[in-house]
């Protein structure tokens, strides 16, 4: 019996539920499913340099708003069809992405932060001043994506979403799985001692930082449609914040954590859909409540209570 | 062993972290399955003569051969590569992964597996996979740690911590491995196991060992040639007994407060 509560039968059994949502759910319950599936990629993305790298970068908020704005303007100023205009997101958030961790790659620690942080900021500035081709402070409008499909295009999108948003889940288990889901671990645990394995420090953080980013673009993609507006305060320092907090809520280094963080915060996030002020605080007040009191998130709850719980490259036994 | 061409060829080796000469003129030459110990006072330049033969620290002078090819001024993960692996004094084996998969970190050079494999897990990832969890087997086997392949890194004391860490360097098949202080802080039947352990590592895999140590009857049982170093110069070099009874090493290191066990008394 207790089998059944192991990754596979749990996530499947979540993967059907959520598929099956649209049938009994109104217009908003979906929105906030994308969303939800929308930020698990994110998470995912993030967690994997934050809690299996090692590496405190804050560079995902904005790589998510290049993957938004790529994909829209792709969409509105070329005219390509949303199903290219996706992809062209991502790998223009993997560009960037890839770019940005050259000079990154010498930074650790406290000093990787600061210097993402200013990145972040740096791109929102470029989104509000670039108006040519971002449109400025107002921003693009999208138009709906035309799936072809009866019903709502919001239920096809976010069935995209939700096969996508699978996908990330099966591809990052997959690749923490293997011998480069190992070496990020290896840098994370000790840079000395994974070189004197043979992991070459550059190429493992490069591969690291283009990743996250693609998975970044991918939902910045996703996410550029169900707003209809692509604007720079979406992917402001507040975007940095709630991005880490799912992280951090739900548990750095763990697939299931990310789930958690993602979907929980965005619940947390709907409920105060009236104020933003309430938003930031209850999101600077969980990433310290679970600092402080849970250091290993929601996942650490798993663990603690389902021992049998097992996923790939993750830390077993006492918290540090 | 004098006339086969050395293993490891060190000459004229020197570190300078500024004003500060840490490793000054050193020359030393190790034939194929020779394990050389390497002893000396605290700050004798011991490890720095480590980091430097793998690429942690950069030499000042001097020239590193592995079977006559120049390594020095390569990445630490090039030389790695090229067959040398090494311990740590802290132990650095790492948490979260289990000691299998910690086993199978250091096999990541012979792997060919790439981020797209990876991300679709091919049938030939699962099968490069499945082969590198038995050659990890087999090297915990070796060392004989398989009890503990399903821990965390993190979980396990020290000591087998320190010899999974071997366990770790020999997976590859390296030429040369490099040991720092692999026997401190362990108990007297563990200090006995690792001086099998070191025996087997030269007669079935025939990789060469430098290793530093501070237990000096695993110097005596098991090197079959000492180095010694104080101040970051080579000071002695000949067999155990040649260089414990150098009138310049007792000076030196052994002069004081050490009975014959060469524990600190």
């Amino acid at each position: 019996m207790l089998k059944l509560i192991s990754p596979v039968p749990v996530f499947c059994s979540a993967a059907i539920f959520a598929a099956a949502l649209p049938a009994f759910a109104n217009q908003y319950t979906i929105f906030v499913g994308n969303l939800a599936f929308i930020y698990i990629i994110l998470t995912l993305g993030l967690n994997l340099l934050l809690g299996y790298t090692g590496l405190l970068a804050f560079v995902n908020a904005a790589l998510f708003g290049i993957g938004a704005y790529a994909t829209a303007i792709a969409r509105t100023k070329f005219g390509i069809p949303y199903g290219f205009a996706l992809p062209l997101g991502g790998l223009a958030a993997l560009a960037v992405g890839v770019v940005v961790a050259l000079p990154a790659l010498r930074l650790t620690g406290l000093y990787l932060a600061l210097a993402s942080i200013s990145f972040a900021q740096f791109a929102v500035w470029v989104f509000a001043h670039w108006d040519p081709v971002t449109g400025g402070p107002t921003g693009i409008r999208m138009a709906a994506v035309a799936y072809g499909f009866s019903g709502s295009w919001e239920t096809v999108h976010y069935y995209v979403s939700l096969a996508i948003c699978i996908a990330s889940v099966v591809v990052t288990s997959n690749i923490l799985r293997s011998r480069v889901g190992r070496s990020f671990v290896a840098i994370r645990e000790s840079e000395v001692a994974a070189e004197g394995l043979a992991i070459d420090l550059t190429r493992t953080k490069t591969t690291a930082y283009g990743l996250s980013a693609l998975y970044a673009g991918i939902a910045g993609g996703l996410f550029a449609p169900i707003l209809t507006l692509v604007v720079p305060e979406s992917y402001d320092l507040f975007q940095v914040i709630v991005q880490f907090a799912m992280v951090v809520v739900g548990g750095l280094g763990s697939i299931a954590g990310a789930i958690f963080g993602a979907v929980g915060l965005i619940g947390v996030q709907e409920a105060l859909r009236a104020t933003k002020e309430l938003q930031e605080i209850a999101f600077g007040g969980m990433i310290l409540l679970t600092v402080l009191f849970l250091p290993s998130g929601l996942a650490g709850l798993l663990r603690k209570y389902l021992p049998e719980w097992r996923e790939p490259l993750r830390r077993r036994g006492d918290d540090r | 062993m004098t006339d086969a061409p050395a293993k490891l060829e060190i000459r004229g080796l020197g570190v300078r972290f500024g004003g500060l000469v840490a490793l000054d003129d050193v020359t030393l030459s190790i034939g194929r399955a020779e394990i050389r110990g390497v002893i000396g006072p605290n700050g004798a330049g011991k490890t720095t003569l480590l980091n430097a033969v793998t690429g942690v620290s950069r030499p000042t002078s001097g020239d590193i051969l592995l079977d006559g090819r120049t390594i020095s001024g390569l990445k630490s993960s090039e030389i790695a590569a090229r067959g040398m692996r090494r311990t740590f004094q802290t132990s650095q084996l790492f948490r979260g992964m289990t000691v299998l998969e910690n086993v199978m970190t250091g096999l990541h050079a012979n792997m060919r597996t790439s981020i797209f494999d990876a991300a679709f897990s091919s049938a030939r990832v699962r099968r490069e996979e499945r082969e590198a969890a038995e050659k990890a087997w087999a090297a915990l086997e070796f060392v004989g740690m398989t009890r503990f392949a399903d821990r965390d890194g993190g979980e396990l004391s020290f000591g087998q911590q320190r010899i999974i860490e071997i366990a770790r360097a020999l997976v590859s098949e390296p030429q040369v491995i490099l040991l720092d202080e692999p026997a401190v802080g362990l108990s007297l039947n563990r200090v006995i196991e690792l001086e099998d352990l070191l025996r087997k590592i030269r007669a079935e895999r025939g990789v060469t060992v430098i290793m530093i140590e501070h237990v000096i009857r695993v110097v005596m049982n098991v090197c079959d040639r000492v180095t010694v170093m104080a101040s970051g110069r080579k000071i002695a070099e000949g067999t155990a007994d040649e260089v414990t009874s150098d009138r310049n090493v007792i000076e030196a290191y052994l002069g004081s407060g050490f009975d014959a066990d060469g524990q600190k008394s």
